[in-house]
C-alpha cells in the first residue's frame, strides 16, 4: 500500500548544488518545495572539521562521502559488442550522497563556457565547414553566452569566486584569461596565492607566448558574504579539498552557500534518507504527477506535486527518466530517441614534472582550485585547420593535494615497488608538480546510456548501463594538448625529469578503475530541436512540460572545463524562466 | 590468551626473515610491541608471516622502516576485519563474469576472502614465502605482480596483487589511528606534516616546511601519535608479568 502525502507545488529530487538552488529560488517565489535526498543530513560545522576530516584513508580511499555502490551503481562496457558488467567499486568518477551531494567534495574549480562552446555546431560549421564534425553528434546548446552570463555571474557571487578577470564588458584585462567571454562584473574575490611551481609555470608559459592566469577558484581568498547573505571564510591551503568536505567554510558548497539560507523558509522542506524510485505520470502520459520514493522508515510513499525538478547527479537523472518512462530512450541502431543519447566524459592527460632540490613544491599545501592555467589550447581558441580534431582543453599546473597515500610521484622508468620505488618517492615528494590537460569530450553515436538487461540495484531496478570509449577525435585532441603541456614542462627551470600519462592514448580503452574525474555529462541534453534533445532550451522536458531537468546531464557534449560553473549557470537560467514565466502559466515554453 | 605475542609470531620468520632482509636495525625498529599481546582481529599467524614477508619486499627497510616495521601487518589485519574487508564498498550481486580489465573488480570475493583464499592457495605447497631468502622473495613478488605462472582458482592473481599492494601503501601512509604508519614512519619519510594543516603564510614560499608530523590523534608535546591501543597493551603486559 503506497502512502499518498499532501500535494506540494514542487518536488525536487536531490539536495546538491542544483536542488538546493532550485529550492531557494522557488521557495522565495512562493512555491511550497520539498527536497528528497537519498543520503544523510550533514553540515560543514558539525561534520567536516579538522583534524578528523583530514583522514585520507577514510575519505579519499574508502570514499565515505561518495555513493555506496552496493545500493547504487551502474554497469559498464567500452562498446556494444561487449557485455556490460557492474562497476562494483568506485574508481573513475565519484558521485556523492547526502546533503550537498557531490558539491561537498568538489575542488571548486569554477569555470564558464566559452561563447563558441555554447554554439559549437554553428561555430565550427561557419569557421571550418560542416564536414569537420562528421561522425559526431555535436550540437548547439540552444542559448547564447550573453543569455547565460547574468546567471554565471550570479553563481560567482553565490560562491565568492576568486580570480582575475580576463574580459570585463568586452575589455581585455591584464593577467586574466583573454579568451573568456565578457564578464559583466569582476570576480568577487582576488586570486589565490601561487605556490613556487605555479609561479614557474606562469613565467615559462609567458616566455613561450602563452597567456597564463590563476585558475578561477571557489576556495575563497578573504572573508566574503555571498549573494544570499551567507558568510564564507578564507582558505587555509590545507590540501584536503577534493573528496573532503571543508570545515573552514572556505570552499563554497551547497550547504553553507544555500542550505543555511533556505532551511528555515516556510516553503522549504527537506526529507533525508529517502530514495526516489520513479517519477509518476498522468493517465495520458503528458505531465508528471509527482514522485514515488522509499522514505527513511522504508515505506513506499507518493509525493504529488504540480512541478517536478530532477536534480540528481547527471547519471542518476538519466536513470530516473529511463525507469520512469520519461521521454524516449535513445536507440543507437536507428539514432532515434534522446534519453541516454550524447553521453560524454572528460579527456584527461597530464605531464608530471620532477624538480631538483632547489624547488620546494610542498605538495601538501594545496587547495582544490590552486592552479596556474593557460587556455590557449581550449575550445576553438586555436586554429583547428588540418589538425584532424575539434575541441581542446586547458593546461594547468595544479597543486590540489599532497596526501601521501594517493600522491607518490616517481620519475619515468622507476620500478612500481621495492627499494628503488621507495627511494624515488622520498626524493620526489617535495619537489614535484602535475600539469593537467583537462580535455573536452565530443558526443558520438556509440557512446550512450540505457538500462542494463541483467543487473539490478538494491531497489530491484535495472542498473544504468554506460557504453563508452574515448572517441578518435578526443584521442587526437588529447595527444596534441599533452604535447603542448610537455613542452612547457621541459622549458621550466630546475626540471630533472618529465613523465606523461594520457588516459585517451591510442590503443588504450577507457577504464572505470583509475580515478579520472567526476565529470559525467549528457544523456538528457538541452537544445532547441526535440529530435536531438530531451529538454528545450529552458531545461523543460519536451514530452512533459512540468518536468524540469538540471545538471551536467544537460550538456550536449562536454566542455574543456569543469562542469559546476556551466551547470549552475544553466540552473539559474532555468529557474529564472520558471519563476518569471512558467509558473504563472504552466505550459510548454517552446513549440515542439 | 595471555601468552600471545604478535612479535613472537613475526620473529618466526627465521634467518631469512626481517633481519636478514636488511641487517642491523630491524629488531630495534620493530613496533609490534604496541599491539603485541593482542590477538589478530582477522588474520592468523601464517597469514601474518606471509603478509609481512610480502610487504617488506614491496617496501623494504632502508633509512626508513620497512612496511612491517611501520605496522602495516597490524593495519591490514584491522582493515580486513572491518567494513572494507567485509565488502562494504563493493556491489556483490551476480551473475559474475571475468570481464575486461577496464571493467574493474569482478570477483565475488570480498577483499578479506580474496586475500585469505589467495594466500591459502599461494602457500598450499611445502615451501612458504617466509622460508625463502631475500632474493627468492623478491622473485616471487615479481612473478605475482606480473600474474605469471599462478593458478589460484577463482582468485584473480592481478587483483590479489593490486589489493595487497594498495593495502601496504595505505598502511604505510595513512593516519596512525589505523594501526600503520607507526610513529609517522611513512609521513616522516616523505615530509608530510599530517592532518593539522594551515599553510596560508607558507604556500607561496620556495622553502622547506620543517614542522614535524601531527596526526588526527596527535599527543601535543610528545612528537608522537596517541596510541589508542597502548593502554590495553600495557594492561596485557602487566598481566603476563604477573602471571610469570
Amino acid at each position: 500500500m503506497v502512502t499518498e502525502l499532501p500535494k506540494k507545488d514542487v518536488v525536487i529530487v536531490g539536495a546538491g548544488w542544483t536542488g538546493l538552488a532550485a529550492a531557494k529560488e522557488l521557495a522565495d517565489a512562493g512555491q511550497s518545495c520539498v527536497v528528497i535526498e537519498r543520503g544523510d543530513w550533514r553540515h560543514d560545522a558539525s561534520n567536516f572539521g579538522a583534524p578528523e576530516e583530514h583522514d585520507e584513508l577514510k575519505y579519499a580511499r574508502r570514499k565515505e562521502h561518495m555513493i555506496d555502490t552496493p545500493i547504487k551503481t551502474l554497469s559498464f562496457r567500452n562498446n556494444s559488442d561487449q557485455t556490460a558488467l557492474p562497476m562494483r567499486r568506485l574508481g573513475s568518477f565519484l558521485p556523492g550522497k547526502g546533503l550537498g551531494g557531490a558539491g561537498i567534495h568538489w575542488n571548486g574549480q569554477l569555470w564558464r563556457p566559452l561563447p563558441s562552446d555554447l554554439e559549437m555546431r554553428s561555430h565550427y560549421t561557419e569557421r571550418y565547414g560542416e564536414s569537420i564534425l562528421d561522425g559526431m553528434n555535436i550540437q548547439d546548446w540552444g542559448m547564447t553566452y550573453d543569455e547565460l552570463e547574468p546567471h554565471l555571474d550570479f553563481f560567482d557571487r553565490v560562491c565568492g569566486t576568486s580570480g582575475v578577470a580576463g574580459n570585463l564588458n568586452g575589455e581585455t584585462q591584464e593577467g586574466g584569461n583573454p579568451f573568456e567571454g565578457p564578464r559583466s562584473a569582476d570576480y568577487p574575490n582576488p586570486p589565490m596565492k601561487a605556490s613556487p611551481p605555479l609561479q614557474m609555470f606562469r613565467d615559462t608559459a609567458e616566455q613561450m607566448g602563452y597567456n597564463p592566469f590563476q585558475m578561477p577558484s571557489a576556495n575563497v581568498t578573504q572573508a566574503y558574504e555571498n549573494a544570499y547573505g551567507a558568510q564564507l571564510h578564507p582558505c587555509t591551503y590545507c590540501g584536503f579539498c577534493e573528496r573532503f568536505g571543508c570545515g573552514y567554510y572556505a570552499k563554497a558548497d551547497p550547504i553553507i552557500c544555500i542550505y543555511d539560507v533556505v532551511k528555515d523558509h516556510e516553503n522549504f522542506e527537506l526529507r533525508m534518507n529517502s530514495q526516489v524510485l520513479r517519477v509518476e505520470k498522468s493517465a495520458d502520459g503528458k505531465i508528471a504527477t509527482g514522485v514515488t520514493y522509499i522514505d527513511e522508515n522504508g515505506r513506499e510513499v507518493f509525493q504529488p506535486a504540480d512541478t517536478v525538478c530532477l536534480n540528481a547527479y547527471a547519471l542518476w537523472n538519466v536513470h530516473l527518466m529511463l525507469v520512469s518512462g520519461l521521454g524516449t530512450p535513445y536507440d543507437p541502431a536507428t539514432g532515434e530517441g534522446t534519453v541516454g543519447r550524447n553521453y560524454a566524459y572528460q579527456t584527461i592527460a597530464a605531464a608530471s614534472v620532477f624538480f631538483d632540490e632547489n624547488v620546494w613544491s610542498n605538495p601538501f599545501m594545496g587547495a582544490g582550485a590552486l592552479g596556474m592555467t593557460i587556455d590557449d589550447f581550449n575550445g576553438d581558441n586555436f586554429d583547428h585547420t588540418d589538425l584532424g580534431f575539434v575541441g581542446g582543453g586547458y593546461i594547468s599546473a595544479n597543486q590540489t593535494n599532497g596526501r601521501p597515500i594517493n600522491y607518490q610521484p616517481t620519475p619515468p622508468d622507476t620500478p612500481s615497488w621495492g627499494a628503488e620505488w621507495k627511494q624515488a618517492v622520498r626524493e620526489s615528494y617535495l619537489h614535484h608538480v602535475g600539469i593537467v590537460c583537462h580535455g573536452s569530450s565530443v558526443a558520438v553515436p556509440g557512446n550512450y546510456l540505457d538500462l542494463d538487461p541483467t543487473y539490478k540495484d538494491a531497489y530491484g531496478q535495472p542498473l544504468l548501463r554506460m557504453t563508452f570509449d574515448f572517441p578518435e577525435n578526443d584521442r587526437k585532441m588529447s595527444a596534441y594538448v599533452l604535447s603542448k603541456a610537455e613542452e612547457i614542462a621541459r622549458n621550466m627551470d630546475h626540471v630533472r625529469a618529465v613523465g606523461t600519462t594520457n588516459r585517451a592514448a591510442e590503443g588504450e580503452s577507457y577504464s572505470v578503475v583509475p580515478y579520472q574525474t567526476t565529470h559525467n555529462t549528457g544523456g538528457a541534453v538541452i537544445g532547441s530541436d526535440p529530435a536531438t534533445s530531451v529538454v528545450n532550451r529552458y531545461g523543460q522536458m519536451w514530452d512533459h512540460h512540468n518536468v524540469f531537468v538540471f545538471g551536467a546531464c544537460l550538456f550536449p557534449q562536454n566542455l574543456g572545463y569543469n562542469p559546476t560553473g556551466p551547470l549552475m549557470g544553466l540552473a539559474y537560467w532555468t529557474l529564472d524562466h520558471m519563476k518569471n514565466d512558467y509558473l504563472q502559466n504552466p505550459r510548454p515554453l517552446m513549440d515542439a | 590468551m595471555p601468552n600471545f605475542s604478535r612479535r613472537v609470531v613475526l620473529m618466526q620468520m627465521g634467518a631469512a626473515g626481517l633481519a636478514a632482509l636488511a641487517p642491523g636495525s630491524a629488531l630495534a625498529q620493530n613496533r609490534y610491541a604496541e599491539l603485541d599481546g593482542q590477538p589478530w582481529s582477522f588474520i592468523d599467524a601464517d597469514e601474518a608471516r606471509f603478509l609481512a614477508s610480502m610487504a617488506d619486499v614491496l617496501i623494504p627497510e632502508d633509512d626508513a622502516p620497512s612496511a612491517s616495521q611501520a605496522g602495516v601487518v597490524d593495519f591490514i589485519d584491522l582493515q580486513l576485519a572491518g567494513p572494507y574487508g567485509q565488502g562494504a564498498g563493493l556491489f556483490l550481486e551476480g551473475p559474475f563474469e571475468d570481464g575486461a580489465p577496464q571493467q574493474g573488480w569482478q570477483t565475488a570475493h570480498t577483499p578479506a576472502s580474496l586475500i585469505r583464499n589467495g594466500i591459502a592457495r599461494l602457500e598450499s605447497g611445502e615451501t612458504h614465502l617466509v622460508d625463502l631468502d631475500a632474493q627468492e622473495r623478491e622473485e616471487f613478488v615479481t612473478r605475482l605482480s606480473e600474474g605469471d605462472g599462478f593458478d589460484l582458482g577463482d582468485v584473480p592473481v592481478q587483483t590479489l596483487f593490486d589489493e595487497i599492494w594498495a593495502l601496504v601503501k595505505e598502511g604505510y601512509f595513512s593516519d596512525p589511528i589505523y594501526g600503520g604508519n607507526k610513529d609517522y614512519a611513512g609521513w616522516r619519510m616523505v615530509g608530510f606534516p599530517g592532518a593539522h594543516a594551515y599553510y596560508t603564510d607558507h604556500v607561496d614560499k620556495n622553502a622547506p616546511f620543517r614542522a614535524p608530523p601531527r596526526g588526527i590523534a596527535h599527543q601535543p608535546g610528545t612528537g608522537r601519535p596517541a596510541d589508542t591501543t597502548r593502554v590495553l597493551s600495557e594492561r596485557n603486559t602487566r598481566a603476563i608479568q604477573e602471571e610469570g
